[in-house]
């Protein structure tokens, strides 16, 4: 908590509206959808009412509240990409940590397969890998952390094979410390402020990779994604000819643009504050 | 060539893992061409009789154990032929050919574009370090890299071309149009491309932006650059014979690497301007769940960015001696 204040007074006015903004995300998408009156899949009123006191953002085609859908869209947005990233920053270290420390076989295996990883296009094998599997959100956790722990993992590596011929970390092991004591006491401690940053940048990308399949029609048909109400809102015929994109269009729009402008900000600073560079 | 030794089986074996990656996927996942599941789970609705599906998984050779399936595959993959799409009634090969030239022209014209833009930008915000230019030319770049851009592309769909309707809502080229001269008719595609190439470029401007700067940044900072000044050498030329020579090794490099990730944007953008390349039939082909059509199209991606990362290694074998590769 203390490290937070003095992150909090470190970051510029951009990080700190950020902050504030992610802050704003996390709030309604917790308690968003206790607070509006209308629910986020039953129509509610006629079709494309203007935003007004009833409906805050207006509504859709089907009279469905928009400020629901919103709220709806932002707890699936960060549960995507807080889990995808925690999900492979967690594994990527572990596995970074085993590569470094033991080095051989298995290190070279897995620097194969994280290479192979990074040369294939990620996004045509996600929408293949998306559509198979079916499109619920663990599928897209799940796929979105296999393709994004070779970051946490190769930087996690290097920091290890570094800090394996530390004089402190020596005497340790002549002490007969084991990985598990290694890891705890000295590899994690090091390696924490490197992956944080890498961490929110996961994040973002999560939501970004989230909104991408859900706009193209491959995500969850059923769920309020901010990249599904995105996709309606274009593919509807008469959008160009009325004001309804005024609402409908732009209220998405500016919610995918703000959080991940807003992440990539404390991304930067967290990035100047840990003094790390990625 | 000590490259060729080393770096080629490398290569060969992350291909073949591709290939084998490729088979696999759509074989341990739910769902087939001829039953189709719908969104409901465990409610399947079948348009064949079981007979037929019989004929058919014979006919596609699906009905084998997978040890030959698989054997099969490989074989058909190394000789060239990736079989025939189940819902286009052609092969993989043509299908892919007949998208591929568009998808080419606005996957590398704006490769292209973003690099040369980028690095112009980049050596000017170099030049004068923290300048007023090089301040908001930074401030800029960096957010609109931050911004999706199939974002970017939704806005350029929506304010230019439709509400203001300076260019297409969709297409590569005007419907049953016909041309009275080849120019009117590169006009029209050229016309056509736009959007999209431009939101590809911007996507990508950041990424040469940021490296050319650095880069620059760096050289700058050299003695043979005082050296060059000192003789009283038009800025003009410092900046683009003598620095610029010298920090576009990076950016060479980034070039073919940024090929890869150009089409998985194309992919996108491709689907937001309904442009007809490759994205647009990869989607297709997911909704038909043609099996054989997705697997070409997604080995073609991988295969091209295998062939642009190699192609990198050599060039910057080449241009930086120094570089033990």
């Amino acid at each position: 908590m203390k490290n937070f204040l003095l992150f909090y007074k470190s970051s510029s006015i951009s990080g700190k509206i950020s902050m504030l903004m992610i802050a704003l995300v996390f709030f309604v998408a917790v308690f968003g959808t206790a607070f509006s009156r209308h629910s986020a899949f039953v129509p509610s009123d006629s079709a494309f009412v203007p935003p007004n006191t009833e409906h805050l953002l207006g509504t859709d085609d089907l009279g469905i509240d928009l400020w629901a859908q919103i709220c709806e869209g932002a707890k699936l947005s960060l549960t995507i990409g807080i889990f995808s990233a925690l999900l492979s920053g967690i594994a990527g270290s572990f596995i970074g940590i085993i590569c470094g420390y033991y080095g051989g076989f298995f290190d070279k295996f897995v620097m194969r397969v994280s290479d192979i990883l990074i040369a294939i296009p990620s996004l045509p094998l996600m929408i293949v890998m998306g559509v198979f599997f079916g499109a619920g959100i663990q599928n897209i956790i799940f796929v979105l952390a296999v393709f994004s722990w070779t970051g946490p993992a190769r930087i996690a590596r290097s920091k290890v094979i570094s800090l394996k011929t530390e004089k402190h970390v020596l005497v340790a092991e002549s002490y007969g410390a084991g990985i598990f004591y290694l890891t705890f006491r000295h590899f994690l401690p090091e390696i924490f402020p490197v992956v944080m940053v890498s961490f929110i940048r996961l994040v973002n990308r999560g939501i970004v990779s989230e909104a991408s399949l859900s706009f193209l029609g491959l995500g969850d048909p059923t769920a309020k994604s901010w990249g599904l109400i995105l996709n309606h809102a274009i593919s509807f015929k008469g959008i160009y000819f009325t004001d309804f994109w005024k609402w409908w269009l732009v209220s998405p729009f500016a919610a995918i643009t703000l959080t991940v402008l807003a992440i990539s900000f404390i991304a930067r600073d967290a990035e100047k504050f840990l003094d790390v560079k990625l | 060539m000590r490259i060729f030794r080393k770096r080629i089986p490398e290569y060969l074996i992350t291909l073949f893992a591709i290939i084998t990656l490729n088979f696999f996927i759509p074989r341990i996942m739910p769902g087939d061409p001829f039953t189709f599941v719908s969104s409901e789970e465990n409610s399947v609705s079948t348009v064949y009789t079981d007979e037929e599906v019989a004929r058919l998984k014979a006919y596609y050779g699906l009905d084998k154990p997978l040890p030959e399936q698989y054997l099969n595959y490989l074989g058909n993959t190394l000789r060239g032929d990736f079989g025939y799409s189940i819902y286009f009634n052609d092969t993989v090969l043509n299908l892919v050919g007949g998208r591929i030239v568009y998808t080419l022209p606005i996957a590398i014209s704006s490769l292209l574009l973003s690099c040369l833009l980028g690095c112009l930008i980049g050596c000017m915000s170099a030049y004068k370090r923290s300048g007023i230019f090089d301040r908001v030319s930074y401030a800029l770049i960096t957010i609109f890299s931050q911004i999706p851009s199939f974002l970017i592309g939704v806005f350029f769909l929506f304010f230019l071309a439709g509400k203001l309707g300076w260019f297409p809502l969709s297409g590569a080229m005007k419907a049953f149009a016909t041309y009275e001269s080849g120019f009117e008719k590169l006009r029209d595609i050229l016309y056509h491309a736009f959007l999209p190439v431009l939101t590809l470029t911007l996507a990508h401007i950041g990424e040469f932006y940021l490296l050319s700067r650095n880069s620059m940044i760096s050289v700058l900072s050299k003695d043979y650059i005082v050296t060059a000044r000192a003789k009283g050498l038009l800025k003009k030329r410092v900046l683009y014979v003598h620095a610029l020579k010298n920090a576009m090794l990076p950016i060479i490099t980034r070039l073919c690497m940024s090929l890869g990730t150009i089409f998985g944007g194309a992919v996108l953008i491709e689907n937001v301007f309904n442009y007809p390349g490759l994205g647009t039939l990869m989607r297709q082909a997911i909704t038909y769940r043609d099996y054989t059509l997705i697997q070409g199209i997604f080995l073609f991606f991988a295969f091209t960015v295998l062939v642009m990362n190699m192609i990198a290694d050599i060039i910057y074998g080449k241009l930086d001696p120094r570089v033990e590769l």
